[in-house]
């Protein structure tokens, strides 16, 4: 119930927002640009019957509390009108922008959407975590008005994050005032398949995108700025020119270990070579077979300063222009999200106070370095989801010598990839003698136990906190009905005491780290949710659900 | 005691293509082998073997190979069957422990027939061969667990041939899974001391009696019984009526109880120091449950606990 009235509420709040002060500087669309590549005959009736089944459902899953009901609206509406995205997109005055890549895409939106709104846009975006295409519909069939017309004549400019495997479909029903590509890295290879496939899928749908679009795409990443390859229309790249953050001087080889997607040239097959390596296969490279190398970057960073441990200073290079900036976030991936978004907002014509703005004064989003406070402590929340992630987050967490207090969160469900695998691919060993304290959870801590053993932490100190007890040891604490209950005599087979469950692996956690300091959280994305729905029941969350993209 | 006439054991691995060839986590593979190496005294090395280089059997006392993306595997293929074919083979008809991990257990086979395109040629090291259906037959995706010499293996398995087996002996049977061509419930496939398998995860940190047992034929092949027994008997004079668990060389090298001398084979726990696996088990039972085989997690995790 509660959840309802907020939302409706939030419903009022939008439609009140006065029009921003100043005039945004971005001019809307031509018309027939913001068609979709399918010439499809709209049925506005049934549109309309879609919208207002969509939102009719989309309201009882919500008072229901069936789940977060956030993506309902668009299942319903998309089942009712398959049509239903491509008619209500192309009536969004300002167009859509998609921003999709393995790693990156929440931050790169979220910079992109605060840069818009500091420029004085109305912003909409697809909610975080439903970037598949009905998250997509839904984020559309919310706004728009039970006769099929989006409300406010569409008067905002919509971002979109856009899962990689989602790309085809999502460029079959909208066409984009720009797509940004930023990276793209191994990711549950159960689910989306090689590097390759997901590329392959990409060239495909590129191939019929219309030459208006302009694409953003990273120049230090070969196989994302090869898609620009065979496009027809305008290609904006950026990348990274501060030649002091090659990886090659900075760490000793066996340290460092990097998983890295794309070896060989695209064009031949021959290995490329790399004159400076940012990390995984991004950097400055060539093939030396074929000639074949990195785009020079329009938008470029020529020089990244740290600031502490969640704070950058960089100098960004964009059409002979020089402007220094804050990026006010953790990890150098970050810099290339920032570097995306300043890419779209300068092709967008906007101007560099609000890009400064945005970018300094964005805050972390869901998971993304956000920071909670706790009880005098500090909660981190990074979050990563496959092996270069994961190996960047290591990487920012121990840059300098100082011992973390740590918990990781393994998950194996179906949306954090059900093989872990990957695992053994992340540079763990950069973990031994950094921590403080360190907890492991979720449903395969067991295998992350395994891992960090084998990296060389001693099993005494680390706390393995599974998700369930295994079924013998359950019957070994006593009957089976009763085992969740603390007063089932706990009969130990071995040393360790029985803790089970996120609960108790994060009170552990917390329990490690003193008052005044930082508890670095490094779950997958279920993890995540997962944690976030534990901190909110403790009255901790730094209102994530409420959201400010309505 | 003294032991300074004691050399210690090495053993050196090849590693088969690790840049070209590295995409489920195979690197976890190596670690296992290593740190139970090492836990034992035995000096470990790895050494990768890429493109162009030459493969002396001489050299190396084990050979791992992983699986790759498509992309990269046709290169491999090639470079197999031209520059290191004659000395792997020479490797494995000399009873070398060799473990190939999906592509690689692909590559050591007959041939990849692919959906679409030519045929890609392997080694026919096992007498088998791979068929891609076409991108309508679905993927072979998930948990896995099989029975293997009186125990189980268990790991994750994702590929989309389907594997034949002709007179190639499964290297187990499948309880829940896919395995080789999820029709005949055979997975894998054994030739001498050759294992091509489906499973990663990694397949050795989960399977620490798989990896012993992989130590264990590496040592047989390199030292012979006689000398681990020889070695074993000099230096636990004293504990010969110790009990297995405790007959274990003081320096970690080489353990055997004084009444497995008798015996005509030998097992990989009377060579090689038990070590404290029960993370080990726990996680290899977790996968066992989560299969809802859960009197082989039992089986399992008792086995670890005598």
């Amino acid at each position: 119930m509660r959840k309802y009235r907020s939302s409706r509420r939030h419903i009022e709040q939008e439609q009140k927002h006065p029009e921003a002060s100043t005039a945004p500087s971005i001019r809307p669309v031509k018309e027939k640009v913001r068609h979709s590549r399918q010439k499809r005959k709209h049925n506005p009736l049934r549109a309309a019957l879609a919208v207002t089944a969509g939102r009719a459902f989309g309201a009882i899953s919500r008072r229901l509390h069936l789940g977060g009901g956030t993506s309902v609206p668009g299942v319903v509406a998309q089942r009712m009108y398959p049509g239903v995205v491509s008619y209500l997109a192309a009536q969004l005055a300002y167009g859509s922008l998609m921003i999709t890549g393995t790693n990156g895409k929440t931050t790169t939106s979220n910079f992109v959407s605060s840069i818009l709104r500091d420029a004085g846009l109305r912003v909409w975006r697809n909610r975080e975590g439903s970037n598949l295409m009905r998250g997509i519909a839904s984020s559309l069939v919310i706004r728009a008005r039970p006769t099929g017309r989006l409300r406010r004549s569409g008067q905002a400019i919509s971002v979109f994050e856009v899962d990689e495997a989602t790309i085809p479909q999502a460029l079959n029903e909208i066409s984009p005032r720009i797509i940004v590509f930023n990276n793209l890295f191994r990711d549950q290879l159960d689910r989306y398949g090689e590097v390759d496939t997901v590329l392959t899928n990409w060239q495909k749908a590129l191939e019929h995108l219309s030459p208006e679009t302009i694409l953003v795409l990273n120049a230090d990443d070969p196989t994302i700025a090869q898609l620009g390859n065979s496009f027809k229309g305008q290609i904006v790249y950026f990348g990274i020119n501060d030649t002091a953050l090659n990886l090659q001087s900075e760490q000793t080889g066996e340290q460092n270990h990097q998983v890295i997607d794309t070896r060989t040239c695209s064009q031949c097959g021959h290995e490329y070579e790399y004159a400076v390596r940012i990390y995984s296969h991004l950097g400055h490279y060539r093939c030396p077979n074929c000639g074949q190398e990195r785009a020079q970057p329009q938008i470029s960073a020529v020089e990244v300063q740290t600031e502490g441990f969640d704070r950058y200073r960089i100098r960004v290079q964009a059409h002979g222009e020089e402007h220094t900036l804050i990026v006010p976030l953790p990890g150098l991936y970050n810099i290339y999200n920032a570097l995306a978004a300043i890419a779209v907002a300068r092709t967008l014509g906007i101007d560099w106070e609000p890009i400064e703005n945005g970018i300094g004064q964005s805050k972390p989003v869901f998971g993304r370095g956000e920071r909670i406070q706790a009880d005098g402590k500090i909660i981190r929340l990074l979050l990563a989801k496959n092996p270069t992630g994961f190996n960047e987050v290591l990487r920012t967490l121990f840059a300098d010598q100082e011992k973390r207090h740590v918990l990781f969160v393994l998950n194996d469900k179906i949306a954090d990839g059900q093989d872990v695998s990957w695992i053994w691919d992340v540079d763990f060993e950069r973990v031994v003698e950094h921590t403080s304290s360190l907890v492991l959870s979720g449903t395969r801590a067991r295998d992350l136990g395994l891992r960090l053993k084998y990296a060389g932490v001693p099993e005494a100190e680390m706390a393995i906190i599974p998700s369930t007890p295994l079924r013998l040891q359950r019957e070994e604490r006593g009957n089976s009905a009763r085992r969740k209950k603390k007063t089932a005599t706990p009969i130990t087979i071995e040393t360790a005491t029985h803790l089970y469950g996120l609960k108790q692996a994060l009170d552990l956690a917390l329990e490690q780290t003193p008052t005044g300091e930082t508890l670095f959280i490094v779950p997958t994305y279920t993890g995540l949710l997962e944690l976030h729905h534990e901190l909110e029941e403790r009255g901790l969350t730094s209102r994530y659900w409420e959201g400010r993209d309505g | 005691m003294t032991h300074d006439f004691v050399r210690p054991l090495t053993l050196t691995l090849g590693h088969l293509y690790p840049d070209q060839l590295n995409l489920y986590g195979d690197r976890g593979n190596i670690m296992t082998l290593q740190y139970r190496c090492q836990m034992r005294g035995i000096q470990f090395r790895a050494v990768g073997l890429g493109i162009g280089d030459a493969l002396a059997p001489d050299e190396y006392d084990m050979l791992f190979i992983g699986g790759g993306q498509d992309k990269e595997q046709a290169p491999v293929a090639q470079d197999l069957y031209e520059l290191k074919a004659i000395g792997l083979w020479a490797a494995i008809e000399d009873d070398m422990p060799v473990l190939a991990v999906c592509g690689g257990y692909q590559l050591l086979a007959h041939y990849y027939r692919p959906a679409e395109g030519p045929d890609m040629r392997g080694l026919g090291v096992f007498d088998a061969w791979t068929i891609h259906k076409g991108p309508r037959s679905p993927r072979c995706i998930g948990n896995i667990a099989l029975s293997w010499n009186g125990s189980t293996l268990v790991g994750f398995e994702n590929h989309g041939g389907r594997t034949y087996l002709g007179t190639a002996k499964p290297l187990g049977k499948v309880l829940k899974g896919s395995g080789n061509n999820a029709e005949d419930r055979t997975e894998g496939a054994i030739y001498r001391n050759a294992y091509g398998t489906y499973l990663h995860g990694s397949l050795l940190p989960k399977n620490p009696h798989f990896a012993d047992h992989l130590i264990y034929l590496a040592l047989k092949r390199k030292y012979g019984e006689e000398y681990l027994l020889a070695m074993a008997g000099q230096t636990e004079p004293s504990e010969t009526a110790d009990h297995a668990a405790q007959g274990l060389h003081q320096n970690g090298t080489v353990a055997l109880a004084a009444e497995k001398k008798t015996e005509n084979s030998l097992k990989p726990s009377d060579i090689l120091t038990p070590l404290d696996d029960k993370l080990e088990w726990e996680a290899h039972a977790y996968i066992l449950e989560r299969l809802g085989l859960h009197s082989a997690a039992l089986t399992a995790l008792s086995a670890y606990k005598k």
